[in-house]
């Protein structure tokens, strides 16, 4: 098996500039934000970005000024409220939105993955979503039932996802918990997967627990070691979302200049992601949220 | 377990407009049911706790549409983490296993439908304010599983902690929900069974008229008039011929099981800030 462990800039170098990402993301949970981060400092440029429900993750990414566009579910940070840089930059312009039905998401994907030019789904029949979006189209069952609506294949340029743990050659494990979809299709739909991982570990111990391993390597481009990596948003079953960070991040979002000193004290100003832990309040905040106390 | 004592108890005195609309939410669900959440979703989540509590203990909850059957403790901050869904019998997954079993048919028959706007005709809009979607006013949150939802042959229960004529319109902005569309048969018409059942809102509860699929008023909340209800809404709702009942009162035990069992926390409370 060929070794996949790299560093999260090496890693990073896998997504270019204009790229579509799907990014894991399931409002406050689940995100890669170690690698968001690492994105924003890169700089990219005009990424098309792919979430479920993208939190936290998609509010920087738009201030940042590094996305122009989205396809997903919905944008929404839950209890924190909206996404407030990202929603502006959609009110003027700046990022477009392509809104699917849950459903819809997964045929796009899933089309993607099997290499099939659509799949149909029976959601959103009726709305105005149908008519704004190029990418659906009503379809005549060819076998006499109702109508469907065929979902044109997405085919992610780079799939970024965060895991329990994974060997270096990049077979990825879940701990037990819900399991959101982008971990399942999105990488399968993606021309290139980058992983980052909670621990990397020795093979053996995937090996203990084989139906813990949802990726296998061949799939995955890039493997790399951040613990803590989805901070500020919760990883089940290790840590919780951080609410106290949601909130500075709020409010910080009301102003330009807030923002732009928020993203340079968390984003830009810490060395690494050591550094960036010890600053948003170190082992001590860790274990409070590792017991899921997140105020 | 259910316990026996919501059956003879007698109208609470303290009530409050929180808790009677999870009264009337918990009513809409039964024995047999299966029910599910979204995001933000505090008074449905109470709704099938109470339910489960009281006359449907055989209600199966789909916490945050992947946990099963967790065992009910306070409701959290929540309602799409995973304290929600601690103690499953399963973890769902999402979508592979949770839509096909929303899109199959047989299952998750009715669901509680939140959003910025509600029209006259049951169509519900998360999507965006103002009438061009490429350059809204307002970029709303997007549609998520509403958009399957309303399309899926469910029964659809909408819930509204602040009824307002910017909140129910007579046309939405954008259909990012199907209810009735255009009413009349516009969806039977589509091949659309099922719909939009009863809108519970801080004021009142409505229906909609099973001819012209318009939005009647079923009843009004204690201690509220029609006046108010027609003044805090974007259009006429139908009124039912020979007056407006009144919205039964939650019971004392249905207020003592949300109060110190079921959301001791007050998380419901956080629903009825504006946003």
């Amino acid at each position: 098996m060929q070794v996949k462990q790299a560093t999260l800039a090496e890693a990073a170098s896998l997504v270019a500039d204009g790229d579509v990402v799907a990014l894991q993301n399931m409002a406050t949970q689940a995100a890669p934000m170690a690698m968001v981060r690492e994105l924003i400092r890169q700089e990219r440029r005009d990424l098309g970005l792919v979430c479920l429900v993208g939190g936290i993750a998609l509010d920087w990414l738009a201030a940042a000024g590094c996305m122009n566009r989205f396809i997903g579910n919905a944008v929404s940070m839950e209890q924190f409220g909206l996404a407030q840089r990202y929603r502006r930059a959609v009110e003027a312009g700046r990022i477009g939105m392509e809104e699917l039905s849950e459903t819809a998401l997964l045929a796009r994907l899933g089309a993607g993955a099997r290499n099939l030019p659509f799949l149909p789904t029976r959601g959103m029949i009726g709305t105005d979503l149908i008519d704004i979006n190029e990418n659906l189209e009503m379809l005549d069952d060819p076998f006499g039932g109702p109508p469907v609506v065929a979902c044109r294949a997405l085919v992610p340029d780079v799939a970024l996802v965060h895991s329990h743990r994974a060997d270096r050659y990049g077979n990825v494990q879940y701990e037990p918990t819900a399991l959101w979809p982008d971990i399942g299709m999105m990488p399968k739909a993606a021309r290139r997967v980058v992983v980052t991982t909670e621990e990397i570990v020795d093979s053996d111990v995937l090996r203990a627990n084989p139906d813990r391993t949802v990726l296998p390597g061949f799939m995955v481009d890039a493997v790399v070691e951040v613990p803590w990596g989805a901070h500020p948003t919760s990883f089940n079953p290790l840590y919780g979302y951080d609410a106290a960070f949601h909130l500075s991040w709020v409010a910080a979002a009301r102003s330009d200049e807030a923002t732009g000193e928020f993203l340079d004290s968390y984003v830009h100003g810490p060395a690494d992601h050591q550094a960036y832990l010890g600053a948003v309040g170190g082992s001590e905040r860790m274990a409070e949220l590792a017991r899921w106390e997140t105020g | 377990m259910a316990d026996a004592a919501h059956v003879d108890s007698p109208p609470a005195e303290d009530w409050t407009v929180d808790e009677l609309m999870i009264a009337v939410l918990a009513s809409c669900f039964s024995d047999g049911d299966q029910a599910c959440n979204g995001m933000a979703s505090f008074l449905p989540v109470a709704a099938f706790g109470l339910a489960k509590l009281t006359h449907a203990p055989d209600l199966v909850w789909l916490a945050g549409a992947v946990g099963l059957e967790p065992r009910p403790g306070p409701i959290p901050a929540s309602t799409l983490e995973a304290p929600l869904w601690r103690d499953a019998l399963m973890y769902v997954e999402q979508y592979g296993d949770f839509w096909t079993l929303a899109l199959n048919g047989r299952w998750l028959r009715k669901f509680c439908v939140g959003a910025a706007q509600l029209d006259r005709f049951g169509n519900a809009n998360n999507s965006v304010i103002g009438r061009d979607y490429h350059a809204p006013k307002v970029r709303l949150p997007g549609t998520a599983g509403l958009a399957d939802m309303g399309s899926l042959d469910k029964q659809l229960y909408y819930w509204n902690a602040n009824h307002n004529s910017r909140s129910l319109v007579a046309e939405v902005d954008f259909v990012s929900c199907a209810g009735y569309l255009g009413g009349g048969d516009e969806r039977a018409r589509l091949g659309l069974s099922g719909g939009p059942e009863l809108v519970v809102t801080n004021l009142c509860v409505l229906d909609f008229e099973p001819q012209s699929k318009h939005m009647r008023l079923h009843s009004v909340h204690p201690g509220v008039t029609v006046e108010q209800v027609l003044e805090a809404t974007g259009f006429e709702p139908l009124l039912p011929a020979g007056g407006v009942p009144t919205t039964p009162e939650p019971t004392a035990e249905q207020v003592r099981l949300i109060r110190e069992v079921i959301d001791p926390h007050g998380m419901r409370h956080r629903e009825f800030r504006r946003r």
